[in-house]
């Protein structure tokens, strides 16, 4: 157990040591009497960004750490998202079941994951083929869902309504001492944050286990990873459903949080998104990823505000700048820079060949 | 004495000054698939908004028009709509132009005590206190068309509609009338929003030879169907709910493309009255560069003063219950640019006047047929009745309120 | 009868589209493995310079090969200042050309407005066997066809075509025999946004435009270079014929959703079978 917990540090991530850890629990801290200080609109706004920030760490899987750009977390998302729906609406209400459904949801893309990805990777479909085999997993599936208007198209007493979304799913809701507790507003951010928490140590760990290490080997030289004997397919499918399945915790939020899924969730621009995030951060490192898509989340909505065909473009240039000039994403460049920094400074302290952990593996 | 008169009405007048001004929150496309014809809607809000402020505003208080984008995309309308029930703190909502980005914002407003007002024709049905629906209603459209192309060109009918829910119901009101009217429905095909090719859709019309062509499709692409068909060799009689008056097809299609297409709706820029002269020099005033004064863009000028109106029924309340209570007394009217509107207090949507025209080869618009006032009587009839029970339910011709 | 002839030229429609769709795409794909996602914006560049010169007097023709040019000229400078620094990064191009998308989209709305006038559909109709069809659309087939046949004459029988082909086998081993690689790659990377401006010149009469018009392109592109691999000469044709009769028939029978569906099924099923696309396929059947 305590080695397994030591492992939330180690080559695959950055930010270690007294500092980090220190920074980290300090935003922790903040962010558990954050609701004190603000509006319930901005506590509410703040969850939704959050809510968003599981597909992003996925990716940041599958794509970051195990090199198959993934164009299709929409897919997940959407699958999880319709599924939390559809069960939520015919068995929640009555019978306090949301939490169940959010947990069905989560199989049911998982699921989904691991047929998609045994099909791809076993079929080893590698490249720029892994995203537009995604990408027409998603828009088959928002094809498929934008016909479904009419009113065949019902699974118990939940329609599935086409284009316009369903709408008036039940939201997360546990039995309390007088009635229901509602997860809404500020309860809703609590239980956000709480899942964040788990599922961005939880990741540190797995990516600096062995499992990780594999994975990034597989990233940088599948042949030679296969040499030595690891079967790089399993590792592979490994990661895919696992991140996919977060993109599905993302839907299933989402879902639950708006009572409202739609097929634009799924179509060309919504799937665009997770990439946005992931490659503007830093695409190989789980903590840039959460924190850059949190910026470039608050950051267009901002701009949106001002002018959304403006924010747009200023996204598509963010996006292009960063692409061109760090490629690794602007945080991870900070980092290494940072990084490279201190240790000169500790160098000129302390003449000792420095022990710089191996994260060599997550440079080009 | 005199002097204390002035101080009087100095004080009155800083009074208004202080009244907090009436937040209107309005969320229509700018940009997207559609924008094309939503624009004109934040432009006849503009326009309204600017007169009512400058002739002192509602009850003393200014308007302040508080407006987003939200780009063709449900969830934005969502997201927007939170945005300014809590961060904005808005007393009314004016949203929405497709049936879907309605349905998206109706769950949250519909938690709220603010008043929302759906200013666009539509499939009709929708039964909900918060709601008040200006726009035309099939009972107003098609109950008055379908039946005179029947008579005028034959009973057997093709519909093509959008594949969403106001094409679906739409699609549905025009198979009751013609069954109704002893005709015949020989096809009907819903088409995916964002299909811009229509070779087979053409030629299934070409194979089931229809007298005359209900056309129901919505949005940049799909009116690329008005191009290809007549192309291809179709040339049929249309009937529609949406054209001229409201997507301005005559304007941006080269002639003939739109021609023998027949619409009833509540407003079109050729109608001439004094008061739609009036309103449409104002409009050209402030927006010369205006294409097309459509139905979209005279419905929401015509509903900020209708809620105008309550609010100075309600003596100055802005709250939901006071303006339904005024609503309930069936006085609410208004004179819009095209004639009188009334609310009718069952369904809390409002009776229009109605022109029917048709298109001919150089695109002149002719009327046919005009009607002084059509009431919004579907859903009364059916059993929606507001001023007793509140169910926000959305009906249609195969879904009927329960008998309460 | 009718049905016949008019399956077959639906069919013809549907392959007429995908080739003129898909080539520029297929060719950047092709010669230098990047998928470029402002595909649909060239079409949209040569979709609103034709239309435009046609509503300045010009005539549809040298509107339409006005509209191809310009997007080419974009293309090619697009690809000195942006693109070229993406060659050995093929999945970032895919990103950084999303991002142009994304400009160039908001761009043309903030410039044009979401709509523009009618140019309208030149030719008229002709009847057949109780049916009647539009005579443009076979005009487009003919085309389609022609630039099938014209790529395959500059890649086979020209100098540029010769240096074209080295570079995409070995790019190293071509700079060293000579060959000017770098104007190799700006001149195929307009070429292709060329096609791509010429299908949105030609389809301009028949549609509404918009910015984000190439929209209704990109997937049938996509989907057509995908099946088809990395030959445009070899894989694209087999690729479109294939498709074109999926989607025409799914159409008919099941209608426009279907139509659409049976692509992205398609694709899959393809890129699982056929790893390299059409084009291993047909190489394979010919060695």
């Amino acid at each position: 157990m305590k080695n397994l917990l030591s492992l939330v540090n180690g080559p695959q991530t950055f930010g270690q040591g007294r500092t980090f850890w220190s920074a980290a629990l300090l935003l922790l801290v903040a962010a558990l009497f954050f609701p004190l200080f603000v509006s319930n609109y901005t506590v509410g706004n703040v969850a939704f960004f959050a809510v968003w920030v599981f597909m992003a760490l996925g990716l940041s899987l599958i794509w970051g750490y195990g090199g198959m750009l993934s164009f299709g977390q929409t897919a997940f998302f959407g699958m999880a998202g319709y599924s939390y729906g559809v069960i939520a609406i015919n068995f929640g209400q009555q019978s306090n079941l949301t939490f169940l459904s959010l947990i069905l949801a989560l199989v049911m893309a998982g699921l989904l994951a691991l047929l998609i990805g045994y099909f791809m990777i076993y079929g080893r479909i590698t490249g720029v083929f892994v995203g537009i085999v995604t990408l027409s997993l998603t828009l088959t599936l928002a094809t498929f869902v934008n016909q479904t208007a009419g009113p065949e198209w019902r699974i118990g007493r939940a329609r599935l309504n086409g284009y316009n979304g369903m709408t008036r799913i039940p939201p997360l809701s546990i039995p309390w001492v007088d009635g229901k507790l509602y997860f809404e507003g500020t309860a809703f951010y609590f239980l956000v944050l709480a899942l964040l928490v788990v599922t961005y140590l939880g990741l540190r760990i797995l990516v600096n286990s062995r499992f990780g290490n594999v994975l990034v080997a597989i990233r940088e030289n599948p042949d030679r990873a296969e040499l030595l004997g690891y079967d790089i397919r399993r590792y592979q499918l490994a990661a895919f459903v696992i991140g996919s399945t977060l993109a599905g915790l993302s839907g299933a939020l989402y879902t639950a949080w708006g009572q409202f899924i739609a097929p634009a969730s799924m179509a060309l621009p919504a799937a665009a998104m997770p990439i946005i995030w992931v490659a503007v951060g830093g695409r190989k490192d789980l903590t840039a990823t959460m924190v850059g898509t949190l910026l470039v989340l608050w950051l267009f909505q901002s701009l949106i505000v001002i002018s959304q065909q403006y924010a747009l473009i200023f996204i598509g240039a963010l996006l292009l700048v960063t692409i061109l000039f760090t490629p690794g994403g602007y945080l991870v460049w900070l980092m290494e820079h940072w990084q490279a920094y201190t240790e000169r400074r500790r160098e000129r302290a302390v003449p000792l060949p420095s022990g710089r952990p191996v994260a060599e593996g997550a440079a080009e | 004495m005199l002097l204390a008169t002035v101080a009087t009405l100095a004080t009155t007048a800083a009074l208004a000054q202080d009244k907090p001004p009436i937040k209107v929150g309005f969320l229509e496309d700018q940009s997207g698939e559609i924008a094309l014809l939503t624009l004109p809607k934040l432009r006849g809000a503009q326009l309204a908004v600017e007169e009512i402020n400058k002739a002192g505003g509602i009850d003393g208080r200014q308007l302040e028009l508080i407006a987003y984008d939200p780009q063709f995309d449900n969830a934005k309308f969502q997201e927007f709509t939170r945005r300014l029930i809590d961060s904005d703190e808005i007393d009314v909502l004016f949203a929405g132009a497709t049936s879907a980005s309605r349905e998206a914002v109706r769950p949250i407003i519909d938690r709220t005590d603010i008043p929302y007002f759906y200013t666009n024709q539509y499939e009709g049905g929708v039964c909900d206190a918060n709601m008040i629906g200006t726009g035309g209603l099939p009972e107003q459209q098609l109950s008055t068309l379908v039946p005179w192309m029947m008579e005028k060109y034959g009973k057997k009918v093709y519909t093509i509609a959008a594949d969403y829910n106001f094409g679906q119901i739409s699609a549905e009101w025009t198979r009751k009338l013609v069954e109704e009217n002893g005709g015949e429905i020989v096809g009907e095909e819903m088409i995916p929003l964002g299909v811009s090719q229509f070779g087979q859709t053409i030629q299934n019309i070409q194979a089931a030879k229809p007298d005359w062509l209900m056309t129901l499709v919505v949005g940049n692409s799909q009116a690329s169907f008005y191009e290809q068909a007549p192309a291809a060799g179709l040339k049929i009689p249309m009937g529609s709910s949406i054209t001229i008056g409201l997507g301005f097809e005559h304007k941006r299609f080269k002639p003939p493309a739109m021609e023998n297409m027949h619409v009833a709706m509540n407003w079109f820029e050729e109608v001439s009255s004094p008061d739609a002269d009036a309103f449409k020099q104002r409009w050209r005033a402030k927006f010369p560069e205006e294409t097309y004064i459509n139905d979209m863009g005279q419905n929401a000028y015509a509903a900020v003063y209708l809620y105008k109106k309550l609010v100075e029924m309600a003596e100055g309340s802005t709250e939901l219950a006071d303006l339904r209570t005024q609503i309930a007394t069936g006085q609410a009217c208004i004179d819009a640019p095209e004639g009188q509107i009334c609310i009718d207090p069952k369904s809390q949507h409002v009776s229009h006047r109605m022109w029917q025209v048709s298109v001919d080869a150089q695109h002149n618009v002719t009327v046919e047929r005009s009607w002084d006032k059509v009431e919004p009587y579907w859903l009364g009839e059916v059993g929606c009745d507001l001023t007793q029970y509140d169910p926000k339910e959305q009906y249609t011709p195969s879904y009927l309120p329960e008998p309460q | 009868m009718l049905q016949t002839i008019s399956y077959l030229y639906q069919v013809a429609d549907v392959f007429a589209f995908l080739v003129l769709a898909a080539a520029g795409l297929a060719i950047i794909f092709g010669m230098m493995g990047i998928i470029n996602m402002a595909h649909g914006e060239f079409i949209a560049v040569g979709a609103y310079v034709t239309t435009y010169s046609y509503q300045a007097g010009a005539p549809l023709v040298l509107g339409i090969l006005l509209g191809s040019a310009a997007a080419g000229l974009f293309g090619i400078a697009l690809e000195r200042t942006v693109v070229r620094r993406f060659y050995h990064r093929p999945i970032d191009s895919l990103v950084a050309t999303w991002g142009i998308s994304l400009i160039m989209t908001q761009g043309a709305l903030l410039l044009f407005g979401s709509g523009a006038p009618g140019v309208g559909t030149p030719f008229g109709s002709v009847a057949v066997a109780g049916g009647s069809f539009s005579i443009y659309r076979l005009v487009l087939l003919l085309i389609a066809v022609l630039v099938l046949a014209g790529l395959y004459l500059v890649f086979m029988k020209t100098r540029f075509g010769v240096h074209a082909r080295a570079t995409m086998q070995n790019a190293a081993m071509a700079r060293s025999l000579g060959v000017p690689v770098d104007r190799v790659y700006a001149a195929t990377f307009g070429l292709g946004a060329a096609l791509a401006g010429l299908a949105g010149g030609l389809y301009a009469p028949t549609m509404t435009l918009s910015p984000m018009m190439g929209g209704s392109f990109v997937i049938e592109a996509f989907v057509t270079v995908v099946a088809g691999g990395a030959d445009v000469l070899v894989g694209t044709p087999p690729a479109a014929i294939v498709l074109a009769v999926i989607k025409a028939t799914a159409t008919s029978f099941y209608g426009q959703v279907y139509g659409v569906m049976g692509l992205l099924v398609a694709v899959c099923i393809v890129v699982r079978v056929l790893p390299d696309g059409f084009t291993g396929w047909m190489t394979r059947r010919s060695t």
